[in-house]
């Protein structure tokens, strides 16, 4: 056996590097357990990005796993690995606040499958992490378990709803965090806190056990530090669920073996609409660098025209804020105090749609997925997008219930370009692209056909083998 | 319009749901769906007499990537 990696340095691998430390024994469970844990301990505080941790559970669940190793056993690609998952995710008997005060104290009594599916990988789950109420804010605000705090700047947000995942994984308290994306919450949060996040095509990944906030959009999915190890996470969670029935039955192709880093001759589109209109110009400069990157390892970028945006933005707008405000409206009328002032009031419009929009929303979709991948997809092999338009926004310039002059459009305006995506079903991975003026990250977002992971991931991956921005540290961190 | 939309929207609101106005950026966020009207005015026609919802899922794989 070589000699361990002292705990210090077990942080600063990505998930499937420590993944192969600990199969290899260079690292055991526990020392990678006890190396995660302790540095929640020692710099959570600054980011609040831990909602709840379960030290004594997980360091005795890495002790039998180490166990198990010594005898031969492997329990699968995720051995002995320590993950966190936004506070969402059912296990029986486990505390699932969904980041509100309402289900404070709740404990399901079933599990999420992929809660099972990446415990049956071997992976340790440490507890649950900071998320927007319920899901349903961009920026990571959280007046009940407070607000996480993005670890490259303190008083700007960590982009939501998945705030916990993507400050714990850029803090690297964690190697990878399951996030959930409705209108770019994986996304999101991978961008502005400088990780590397996916979501999948609508239906690819089982959503039972997950809290639901919009069933036409919700996606499960995870932010680790690279492209590689979001396929690694990827591999374990799709694929077919008999208890979700909307789950797909799309075979699972193996991700790892397409990330060959060969991008040459691939037609990348760079859109004309949309996409760009008030962009900053940080954001655009590293998006202009992006593109020469990836130029340079051989692709071809072509501009393309998303065709119907208007539908696509204003369809996509009303579909998910409907659906969660259905579900919310007995808690809305018993107990609407109990929500934050931001997502009370964001719930509250949802019941002044007439259901005759939303259907339109919904039976528009399928037409206007068809009409995209015709104009674009015969084109490109995938388009890309800066995350966000604007640089990081700071927590008080989004700050609804603060009362911030201007918050409500800010608020909005951080989830434009992640938000169609979703009613558009299309898988895509934000992926760290430079840093703005003030410190703070900037992101890109690849996009490619319904059941193209392993695609928009092979991008990513291309890009990040000429690039360190996924590898920065940020000033808190373990 | 004669009426203000946060109006409407709170009729109807407690009408159909017995939800009540919960702050005023509630009120404010309702008076913002006035963008999301002429979004929808601006779309009158596009929607198929034979156009429906579950037509999703045969586009997602209709569309999918094929390796």
């Amino acid at each position: 056996m070589n000699k361990p990696l002292p705990s210090s340095g077990v942080l600063a691998l990505s998930m499937t590097d420590v993944a192969a430390a600990i199969r290899k024994g260079d690292v055991t469970a526990v020392e990678a357990t006890k190396a995660s844990l302790d540095a929640f301990a020692a710099h959570d505080k600054a980011i609040n990005s831990a909602i709840w941790l379960e030290r004594e559970t997980a360091l005795e669940t890495a002790e039998a796993y180490d166990k198990l190793q010594k005898t031969g056993k492997i329990l699968g690609p995720l051995h002995g690995v320590p993950l966190a998952h936004k506070d969402m995710y059912y296990k029986t008997g486990k505390l699932s606040t969904c980041g509100s005060a309402i289900r404070k104290d709740f404990k399901p009594t079933y599990t999420a499958t992929v809660i099972e599916r990446l415990e049956a990988a071997g992976s340790v789950t440490l507890g649950g992490l900071n998320m927007a109420e319920f899901a349903q804010n961009p920026t990571g605000h959280n007046r009940h378990f407070g607000h996480c705090r993005n670890p490259w700047g303190t008083d700007y947000c960590t982009g939501g709803s998945s705030s916990g995942s993507g400050a714990a994984v850029a803090a690297r308290f964690v190697f990878g965090a399951l996030g959930s994306d409705t209108g770019g919450s994986v996304r999101l949060p991978a961008s502005i806190c400088g990780v590397t996040g996916i979501k999948g095509t609508q239906t690819r990944v089982s959503r039972y056990g997950v809290m639901p906030l919009s069933f036409s959009a919700d996606n499960v999915g995870p932010l680790c530090k690279t492209a590689k190890d979001c396929a690694a996470f990827m591999q374990v969670i799709s694929g077919h669920d008999p208890k979700d029935p909307t789950s797909a039955s799309e075979p699972v192709p193996d991700y790892l073996a397409m990330l060959d880093g060969d991008i040459r001759g691939m037609l990348i589109g760079v859109p004309t609409n949309y996409f760009f209109d008030d962009i900053d110009d940080e954001v655009m400069a590293a998006f202009t660098e992006v593109c020469k990157i990836l130029e340079a390892r051989g692709a071809i970028i072509l501009p393309v025209t998303i065709p119907n945006m208007d539908a696509i933005a204003t369809y996509g707008g009303i579909v998910s804020r409907v659906e969660g405000g259905t579900i919310h409206a007995q808690w809305m009328r018993e107990r609407p105090q109990d929500y934050a002032v931001h997502l009370s009031a964001r719930l509250y419009g949802s019941y002044g749609i007439p259901a005759v929009y939303y259907i339109e929303g919904l039976a528009k979709r399928g037409p206007l997925l068809k009409a995209l991948a015709a104009e674009v997809f015969e084109k490109c092999r995938v388009f890309i997008t800066p995350t966000l338009r604007t640089k990081v926004p700071t927590l008080l310039a989004t700050d609804i219930d603060a009362g911030t002059p201007g918050a409500e459009k800010a608020f909005m305006d951080v989830s434009l370009n992640t938000r169609p995506i979703n009613y558009m079903g299309l898988p895509s991975v934000s992926v760290p692209c430079g840093f703005d003026s003030n410190g703070l990250p900037i992101g890109f977002q690849i996009q490619g056909r319904p059941f193209a992971e392993g695609l928009v991931l092979k991008v990513a991956d291309a890009y990040q083998r000429e690039t360190d921005w996924h590898l920065r540290k940020p000033p808190i961190s373990a | 319009m004669t009426r203000k939309l946060s109006e409407l929207v709170e009729e109807q609101a407690f009408t159909w749901s017995g939800v009540k106005p919960p702050n005023m950026p509630g009120v404010r966020l309702a008076e913002a769906l006035e963008s999301s009207i002429s979004g929808f005015e601006a779309l009158r026609g596009l929607l198929a007499f034979e156009d429906e919802p579950s037509s999703f899922e045969a586009a997602l794989q209709a569309t999918k990537e094929v390796c």
